[in-house]
This record gives structure tokens, C-alpha cells and sequence, in this order.
């Protein structure tokens, strides 16, 4: 892994290949779980709902029958720290794409507060207030090639939010576009600036996109899977980018993957959500190494690595049957309950809350009552497919 | 994510970024060649047709035989009025295309502001939208038209002012033609509204805090003008042919006669009967062409449009 | 059936001695206009009686065109140019297009990513799985019926879920549905084009386990397509790294990944996340594959290697074969000892491609499918 010197004078990329360098700030577990210091705090969701109501029939009209719900976010109370990258992993249906909508106020919930650096920011659907709230956290979406219209330059895309929320000067604006097109890498910014998207590479698109996030100047960004559609080799390139982003502008990242590898490679701290609830939250290395909560550690023990297993490896897997219930029909009790190889009586009656587990990880399960650790199970004949 | 390499054509319709490469486009395959010329060589009669034959002949100042076929001198021959029909042919084209055209602005300016908004929108605005297009909608068009022209010519008067050179009593046909058409664009655009609406652009859009206004006028806009051009197309095509059908039934306007105009004249004279042929086989040829003409254009952009149509490279 | 039924219903032609596929040169051209794309440029392989072979590469590697120039499913502007692919000796490549429909399904068959693509939205499961067997096979209606049942089953998903239509089920048990599909004629081959990609962890799991099952169980042999080197690590006995349309590297799944040889197999595999590994780091590859149209002269990595000679950029690197592994790289040359090299070597000029590249001066050819 050698320093690659750039013909034209570029900064060379580290050849530390760490990805990060330094711990982040904040990680130190605050006592008591997770409600973190307020002074540390930039970003709080408590008891945040996102409930859509299932469209009847005329028949259902008819008989009256309760129309169903679809219960994508059920109930999660989420701090982000400052500074801290915080991945919010889950599998589809989880809810954690509607969550950074909600964040980002692209979906409204339907109950809980959210407040952003100590002000109550839930309801804020006029104009100023919003206008603000939108220049402060910004998001990252997943798909390059769709993100940008096609009909716009890169320079229209970049300005975009200025004009539209009338920051600036012409001559100021412009100077924001250079600077977080440079920010993102894609350096001499007026190669770039008049191109259209179809002449870039998915790489290239997505450092337009995280250039257009940047320009307000956000405290916080959300990106939801800003790597799953590049290629293995690019994905890097475009973590370290974020990585050093946060460094420079002071940033604070939710980011939302289904992919539990990417979290454990990028977050400082793992939540791990199902069917609309948060089931464990910790530091990184906790969470992955002493999962407290049985679905976690299921997911723990079949994401793939690039390590051929050992066959004690292959036997430990925890590779669990079904899949994942419609969030119109949650399970009764502790929803994870259908599918849990720990299950007991109490699990299908009641749902658990998040329980202190000690260095700042919590986990929803009646066996982390008490910070008890999961017990080690022979894999049993029903958790792999016959 | 890293899927099959269809290793298509990159950029494909989003590289045609003006209107100059449409048009480009347009003329690359035979079809489109053909029809643009067509509607160039009308065109270019109906913005000037002073130039070609000189001034409309009227009964005035017609100088020929009185209908007569074509002989020396009048190569398409005369009609009642002893006029000669290449006079009144090409006369006869600045009237149906500016009709034409007028009618074509109006209903797609209706029709995609109605398309987009009603699209964009959604809920209760759409769906009231969406009754009123749909009830133009279904009632036919010519029945409609018979009975708006009478109502709304009553309204303007036969006064002698004149729009675009043309007199008020035309501008009720443009005025109707645009009232029965524009629904069929409406549902169009707000067909391909609503598929812009949910795609990921639209949604950073709202993210930096655009509103409504600028989202329509800035993402859902850019990405539906080739449809409404290809819409237009035939909207035109479709314009000629209403406006020939009022004519010939009587509505139009014999001072300013359109083709469709000199087809009733033809009519109302017994041409037919006669075998008077030069009287309606020139006006006809002409529509039929013109709309040819568009129909072929229409297929060569919709040929652009719609990239998986494209075999040949 | 078992593997020992199987081989009474060999082929006329084949020859039961031979290796189950050989594939010798393989060159598959695209014409765009007046320009070829070079996707596939000279792969050979051979796959044995019940291995798990997997390709593995990136977007543009060839890789899915190589599965495809297998059965033929191209494109109407790709062709196979040159090369042979043998199955029990026969070699498919010079069959004819309706002669190949004896191979299609019957020995190698295909699932594809993405299973909705594939299956047709208006038709029952059960009727999509009775198609390929009274077409194929010549069943009759009542007994296709039963062995749809009896496949559904095989693959997990119970029998009376058969009537359901695919936008009824979820993204496991569709792709549950293409396996039971691909295994009705009870192929020799199954080929799996990134087969788990689109699916969550759990239900990706699933399949890979299923897939193991019914290998043992059916004495089946497996092509696994993927760009992700953590399920070939968990599925495949071989593995054969692709880039820019040739072999890089090819060999036991334990050997190449445990001690990769070709530079690019070791910054592929270090730019994977490993979860049971102490240290979270992740390794960079500056630059971008070549553009197929004018692939780069000599090695195609080359521009992109930290430990590119000289004549990395000149000469085409020969396959060498070492043990179990054959490598193409100028660090092992023929007649060197073969063993891995980790660090740059003396006169190495390195990588010459910068980090973030200038805008193309063409567009980059777009990858359908994201």
C-alpha cells in the first residue's frame, strides 16, 4: 500500500490504510445507558412514531372494520452526539430509512419530539423555522445515478439549495459551490462544475451528491446507504472522504445501513433496529463483540467475511427461519419473539425495554434484565432451514 | 449494485439536453427526415404566401375562367368564383397552420399545467382536476366543438378585428379546438408526473427545502418538455383536422378561407357531382400530407424518447 | 435423482469421462456501433462433479458475460468470438442455437439477481415450475404438478403456497422460487448470478445455506457470480478472480484468499469490511476499470497496481500455475517459486492513476442494473 504521488500536486491519499485514525470524540460511555450529557447531545428523538394507516376496501368501510396500521417506526428514543458517526443498522422493514426521513423531515411522524442542539424542532412545518432546520441537517441519499436530474449541470445541483433558500450573493454563492465541490474531492472544481451527470463515474456522482449536502453548511447528515450501489473498491474512497469531512466541518453522522460489516467498519456506536424498534444500542466494538440482544447476535453470526469459516465457524451460525414480519402485523410481546432462539413465556406476552447493560450499551431483551449475558446455544434443529 | 453490463448506448435520451439535438435527432432517421421536410416546405407557405402567389384572389379580383380544369396559365385550374385554386391552396395553408398552431399552443399550455400540477399535487386538487379533465374528456370532440362555435362566435360578433392576421371568427375555432383537446394532454403529463414525483431527485429537492413552485417548474418541467413536444405533435395534427372538420360543416369563415374551407365551398357547389376534381383534390392532398407529415415526425421522436425502441445505432 | 440416475440421461454425445465443463479461451465481443468492447477476453476454467465454483470481480469484469456465453443467453450484439466451453466434452460453443436448447435448463441452468425480473407477474408459481417441465421434459400435466410440488418443497416454501402469484411472496421466497425453478430439469450445473445481492443478510444466509443443502443432497455443481468475496468465502471450494475481462487469479477458495497473490485479489479482499477482525480497516484502490472499448496494452490492472513494473505496462502477463493456484501477474513469472508477494518490489513505478480522476473525456459505459 504505497503513497501514490499526484501528477498534479493533490494531497496523497494516507497510506495508513486505517480508516480511522482516531477514536472519535465522544465515544468515552456516558453511565446509565444512553441518554447522553446534555452539553454533548446535538440530535434527540424520543419516543418517535411513524404509524401509515393501511387504505381500506370499500368492503372494510362497509362493515366497519378497523382499517390496519403499518407500524415502520414503533417507539425509539435515539441521542446522536456530537461528533460521533452513529450507524442505525437493520434489515428491510426495520424502519431505519424512515427514521433519517423523519430526521431529515421528509416524512412526518405521527408522535414524539425531536430536538436539535437543546430546541424542540417536532413541529416546525412553517417556513422560517424549517428553512433553518433544513440548513443544519442534511442528507446523503443512496443512489447516484437517480439522485441527480439529469437535466440539471453539476453546478445547478451544487447551488441548488442556496438559491432556493436565498443564501448568499451570486458571487458568494459561487464560491461555496467550488469549496464543497473541492471538498468532496472532485478537484479542479470547474472541471466538474459544467458537466452533466452522465458524464460521470457512480463515484464521481456521489461526491456531487455529498458536495451538495455540504454547501449549507449542515451540523448533522444522515446517509442513508451512501455506498451500497458503488463497487467494492470505490467504497473506501468515499468512507474516508466522510470520515475526514466530520474532522474538518465539525460534522455528526447517522448512517443507515443494512450492511452490519459497513457499521462495524465506519460507527462509533451501533443501533440495531427491527420491525420499528431499537433492539440493542452500544459502542461499536460492544455491540459486535458481546451482543446482549439475540437478533443481534444472529446478525452478528451470519455476516459473511472474506475469511473462509473454520468449520467450528460455519456451526456457530445462528441463521434464523422465516423472515421478517409486516409491520402491519407485529408480533404480540417482544415482536423479535416468533424468531428467537432464547425464547421464553415472558417474551411472548410482554416487550421489553431497552436495559442497561453496562458500558454504555443497552439491549431489549428480558434476558439483559439484570445485565446477564446471552447464554451460548448449540445450534438447534430449528433455526436452519431443513 | 454490480449487476450485468447491458453496454447500452450511454447517456441515451438524457444526452439530447436542447432543443437543437431533438431536432437533430428528428432528422437522423428517414421518417423524421421526410416529415420536417414536408412541414418546412408548408410551413414556409403559410408565413408568407404573398410571396409565392401574391395576394388572395377574391371574387373581385379573380381573373380565370370560371371553373375550369387546369390549362394554361392556371395549373390547378379555377373555382366558382373564377379564382385560381394554387392561389387559394396557398392561401389556404397560412390559415389551417396558424389555426393549427394556435390551437396546438393553448392545449398544451392548458393541458400540462393542468398535467403537472394535478400530478404534482395530488389528493383533493387532483382529484378535482381530474373530474373536470375527464368529463372534457368523454364528451366528443366534434360534438363538443358544434356546440361551443355558434355559442362563443355569438359572444364575439362578426366584427372584422383580426389576431395574428386572422379574424375573431377563426379565433373561436382555435379558442375551441384548444377547450376540446387539452384533457388528452392533461392525463399524459400527468401520467409522466406522477412517476418524476417519487423519484430520488424530487425528494433532495424537498431535503434542501424547495417548495412546490420550484419542483415543478425546475425538476418535474425539464424532464416532461420531450413528451410534451411529441404530444404536441400530434395535437397539431389533430388541430388541423378539427378545424377542417368546423369548416366543412359550416362554421368557418368563406372571407378567409382555410382547406377546410374550400372543401365545403367544393361541397356546396356540387364539385363532386360536376367532376369538378381540381376544386377538391388539391385542399385535401394538402391535409392529408400535413398531417402525414406530423404523424411521421411524432414517430421519429418518440423513436428518441423511448431508448429501448432503438435497435439501430 | 441421484448423481449416479443423473448420468443415464447424459447427453447422446458426452463423453462420461471428461471433466463436467471446460472452458478454454473464452472471448465474448460486444459491438456497439463502430466500436467492440472486449467483455470477455480469454477466460478458461474448468468445473469438477459437485464443486462450488465461484467468479468473483467488479461491476464491467466480464463476469456475468462469461455466465451468460456459458448457456448463450447473450445480447443480440455480443457473440462469442473465440475459445471453446465443454460440457462432458461437447463443446456448446459450436452448437447451433436450436441444438443448445437440449443443454439450456436440462444441464446448466441459471438464476438470475433479482428474482422479479425473471418471473412472470401474471403466472401462478406452480405454473411457472410445470412450464419448463412439460415443455422440457415432455412430463405430462399431473405429474409435472407433483414434482412442482415436490420442488417447492425442496427449496422451503410449503406446497399450498404454490398457487400464490410472485408479487404475493417476499424477496427470499421468490428467490426461493427461481432455485426451484432452475432445478426442475435437474440440471448437472446451476448457475447463480449474483443470486443473493438484492437480499437482506439473514435471507441471504438462507439461501446460501439452502443452496449448500440441496448441492449435497442432489450431487449438484455451482457457478456462484458475485462481486461480494464474503459469500464466495463462505459457499465456494473454487474461486477465479476476474478483471477487465481476464483471469487474475484462480484457485481453492482457501489458498486465495488466505494467501492472495495477484495484487488486485489482495486490495479486493483487504476493501472488504470484516467483521471478525480486530482491526476496522479498509483498503483504497485509486482509479476505475478500464473502458473495455480500448483496454489498456499489457496488464489491465496495471495503471491501478501499487506494485506495477515497467513491464506491466507492456506485456500481457502469462497464466502460471502453481499447485493449486494459477495467477496472471509479472511477480510470478513461469519458473519462479510462486510464493506470495506482499510488498512492492524495487523497481516498481506504482499506480499512476490519481485518486479522484478528471471527468472522462467519453461517458463511462452505464452498468444497468446500478
Amino acid at each position: 500500500m504505497s503513497a501514490n504521488p499526484m501528477p498534479n500536486g493533490d494531497a496523497t491519499p494516507s497510506a495508513d490504510p486505517a480508516l480511522r485514525a482516531d477514536p472519535a470524540p465522544g465515544t468515552d460511555p456516558a453511565p446509565g445507558g444512553d441518554p447522553a450529557p446534555s452539553g454533548d447531545e446535538i440530535l434527540r428523538l424520543e419516543g418517535l412514531e411513524v404509524h401509515f394507516p393501511v387504505r381500506g376496501g370499500l368492503l372494510d368501510a362497509i362493515l366497519k372494520r378497523p382499517r390496519g396500521v403499518v407500524r415502520a417506526v414503533d417507539g425509539i428514543d435515539l441521542t446522536l452526539r456530537r461528533g460521533e458517526v452513529l450507524g442505525l443498522v437493520g434489515e428491510s422493514g426495520s424502519g431505519k430509512t424512515t427514521t433519517g426521513r423523519v430526521v431529515v423531515k421528509l416524512t412526518r411522524q405521527t408522535a414524539g419530539r425531536m430536538s436539535l442542539d437543546g430546541k424542540d424542532v417536532s413541529d416546525l412545518w412553517g417556513s422560517r423555522a424549517l428553512r433553518d432546520y433544513r440548513r443544519r441537517v442534511q442528507l446523503i441519499f443512496q443512489d447516484p445515478y437517480e439522485t441527480l436530474n439529469p437535466k440539471h449541470t453539476i453546478r445547478e445541483f451544487v447551488m441548488e439549495p442556496l438559491l432556493v433558500n436565498g443564501i448568499g450573493t451570486p458571487a458568494e454563492r459561487e464560491s461555496r459551490v467550488v469549496d464543497a465541490l473541492e471538498a468532496a474531492g472532485l478537484r479542479p472544481a470547474r472541471d466538474f462544475a459544467g458537466r452533466y451527470p452522465h458524464e460521470l463515474s457512480g463515484g464521481q456522482r456521489q461526491r456531487v451528491v455529498i458536495a451538495g449536502a455540504l454547501v449549507m453548511g449542515p451540523q448533522v447528515i444522515v446517509a442513508d446507504e451512501p455506498v451500497s450501489m458503488l463497487d467494492v473498491s470505490i467504497r473506501t474512497e468515499l468512507l474516508r472522504l466522510m470520515l475526514d469531512l466530520r474532522a474538518e466541518r465539525d460534522l455528526t453522522y447517522l448512517f443507515i445501513t443494512h450492511d452490519l460489516s459497513l457499521a462495524w467498519v465506519i460507527a462509533d456506536r451501533i443501533a440495531v433496529m427491527y420491525l420499528g424498534k431499537i433492539m440493542e444500542i452500544g459502542p461499536a466494538e460492544q455491540v459486535i463483540r458481546a451482543p446482549h440482544n439475540p437478533y443481534t447476535q444472529a446478525l452478528v453470526s451470519v455476516s459473511p467475511t472474506p475469511e473462509p469459516p473454520t468449520m467450528g465457524e460455519r456451526a456457530k451460525r445462528t441463521i434464523l427461519v422465516g423472515e421478517t414480519p409486516d409491520a402491519a402485523n407485529v408480533p404480540v410481546g417482544c415482536r423479535f419473539n416468533p424468531r428467537c432462539p432464547y425464547v421464553f413465556d415472558r417474551c411472548r406476552v410482554e416487550e421489553p425495554p431497552l436495559f442497561d447493560v453496562g458500558g454504555g450499551q443497552s439491549a431489549a431483551c428480558w434476558l439483559a434484565e439484570g445485565g446477564r449475558e446471552l447464554p451460548v446455544l448449540p445450534p438447534r434443529p430449528g433455526t436452519v432451514p431443513a | 449494485m454490480a449487476g450485468q453490463v447491458a453496454l447500452a448506448r450511454p447517456g441515451g435520451a438524457r444526452r439530447f439536453v436542447g432543443a437543437g439535438s431533438l431536432l437533430r435527432a428528428v432528422l437522423r432517421r428517414p421518417e423524421g427526415l421526410i416529415g420536417v421536410i414536408i412541414l418546412t416546405f408548408f410551413a414556409l407557405l403559410a408565413i408568407a404566401p404573398e410571396l409565392f402567389v401574391g395576394p388572395l384572389q377574391t371574387a373581385v379580383t379573380a381573373k380565370g375562367p370560371r371553373l375550369s380544369p387546369p390549362i394554361e396559365g392556371f395549373p390547378l385550374g379555377t373555382d366558382h368564383l373564377r379564382r385560381d385554386m394554387i392561389n387559394l391552396t396557398v392561401h389556404g395553408a397560412r390559415v389551417s397552420m396558424v389555426i393549427g398552431l394556435l390551437a396546438t399552443v393553448i392545449t398544451v399550455l392548458v393541458g400540462a399545467v393542468v398535467g403537472i400540477v394535478s400530478g404534482f399535487a395530488g389528493g383533493r386538487l387532483d382529484g378535482f382536476l381530474m373530474r373536470i379533465t375527464d368529463f372534457f374528456l368523454v364528451i366528443p370532440t366534434f360534438v363538443l366543438a358544434l356546440i361551443l362555435t355558434p355559442i362563443l362566435r355569438d359572444l364575439v360578433g362578426s366584427g372584422s378585428r383580426e389576431v395574428f392576421g386572422i379574424r375573431m371568427t377563426l379565433v373561436v375555432i382555435v379558442v375551441v379546438i384548444g377547450i376540446t383537446s387539452w384533457s388528452s394532454t392533461a392525463r399524459i403529463i400527468r401520467s409522466q408526473t406522477l412517476s418524476l414525483k417519487e423519484r430520488a431527485f424530487v425528494d433532495r429537492a424537498r431535503v434542501i427545502g424547495a417548495g412546490g413552485g420550484h419542483i415543478m417548474r425546475r425538476h418535474i418541467l425539464p424532464n416532461v418538455i420531450n413528451l410534451i413536444v411529441a404530444n404536441a405533435v400530434i395535437v397539431f395534427a389533430g388541430a388541423v383536422l378539427t378545424e377542417t372538420f368546423l369548416s366543412f360543416v359550416g362554421l368557418g369563415d368563406p372571407l378567409q378561407p382555410s382547406w377546410g374551407q374550400l372543401l365545403e365551398s367544393a361541397r356546396a357547389i356540387g364539385a363532386p357531382g360536376l367532376g369538378a376534381w381540381w376544386y377538391f383534390v388539391p385542399p385535401s392532398a394538402c391535409i392529408v400530407l400535413v398531417v402525414l407529415a406530423f404523424t411521421l415526425v411524432g414517430s421519429a421522436l418518440d423513436d428518441q424518447l423511448n431508448p429501448k425502441r432503438r435497435e439501430r445505432r | 435423482m441421484t448423481v449416479a440416475s443423473r448420468r443415464q440421461s447424459l447427453p447422446k454425445l458426452a463423453d462420461p469421462s471428461a471433466p463436467l465443463l471446460v472452458v478454454e479461451d473464452l472471448k465474448t465481443h460486444f459491438s456497439l456501433g463502430a466500436e467492440t468492447v472486449h467483455a470477455v477476453d480469454g477466460i478458461s476454467f474448468t468445473l469438477n462433479h459437485g464443486e462450488a465454483l465461484g467468479i468473483a470481480g467488479e461491476s464491467g469484469c466480464g463476469k456475468t458475460t462469461t455466465a451468460l456465453s456459458l448457456i448463450r443467453l447473450l445480447p443480440s450484439n455480443a457473440s462469442i468470438v473465440d475459445g471453446s466451453v465443454r460440457l462432458y466434452g461437447i463443446d456448446l460453443v459450436t452448437k447451433s442455437a436450436n441444438a443448445l436448447r437440449r443443454y439450456r435448463w436440462r444441464e446448466v441452468s441459471i438464476v438470475f439477481q433479482g428474482a422479479m425480473n425473471a418471473l412472470n407477474p401474471v403466472h401462478r408459481l406452480r405454473d411457472q415450475i410445470v412450464e419448463p417441465l412439460t415443455e422440457r421434459l415432455g412430463m405430462s400435466e399431473k405429474e409435472a404438478r407433483k414434482r412442482a410440488g415436490e420442488l417447492l418443497e425442496l427449496v422451503g416454501i410449503p406446497k399450498k403456497r404454490g398457487g400464490a402469484y410472485p408479487h404475493e411472496l417476499s424477496g427470499g421466497m421468490r428467490q426461493r422460487a427461481m432455485i426451484a425453478m432452475a432445478l426442475a430439469c435437474d440440471p448437472a450445473i446451476v448457475i447463480g448470478d449474483e443470486p443473493t445481492t438484492a437480499l437482506d443478510v439473514m435471507i441471504q444466509a438462507q439461501i446460501l445455506a439452502l443452496l449448500e443443502d440441496l448441492r449435497h443432497k442432489l450431487g449438484l455443481s455451482l457457478i456462484l457470480i458475485t462481486h461480494d468475496l464474503s459469500v464466495i468465502a463462505e459457499t465456494c471450494d473454487r474461486v477465479l478472480i476476474m478483471y477487465a475481462g481476464r483471469v487474475a487469479e484462480e484457485g481453492t477458495v482457501d489458498e486465495v484468499f488466505r494467501r492472495p497473490r495477484h495484487p488486485y485479489t489482495q486490495k479486493l479482499l483487504a476493501a472488504f469490511p470484516n467483521i471478525r477482525a480486530d482491526r476496522r480497516t479498509l483498503d483504497v484502490i485509486p482509479g476505475s476499470p478500464p473502458d473495455l472499448r480500448h483496454p489498456p496494452p499489457g496488464c489491465r490492472f496495471a495503471p491501478r497496481c501499487p506494485f506495477a513494473m515497467e513491464v506491466c505496462t507492456e506485456v500481457v502477463p502469462p497464466e502460471v500455475t502453481f499447485g493449486q493456484v494459477r495467477v496472471a501477474c509479472h511477480l510470478y513469472p513461469p519458473g519462479s517459486d510462486g510464493v506470495q508477494v506482499t510488498t512492492a518490489p524495487p523497481n516498481a513505478i506504482g499506480a499512476t492513476v490519481p485518486l479522484v480522476e478528471p471527468p472522462p473525456a467519453e461517458p463511462p459505459l452505464e452498468v444497468a442494473g446500478g
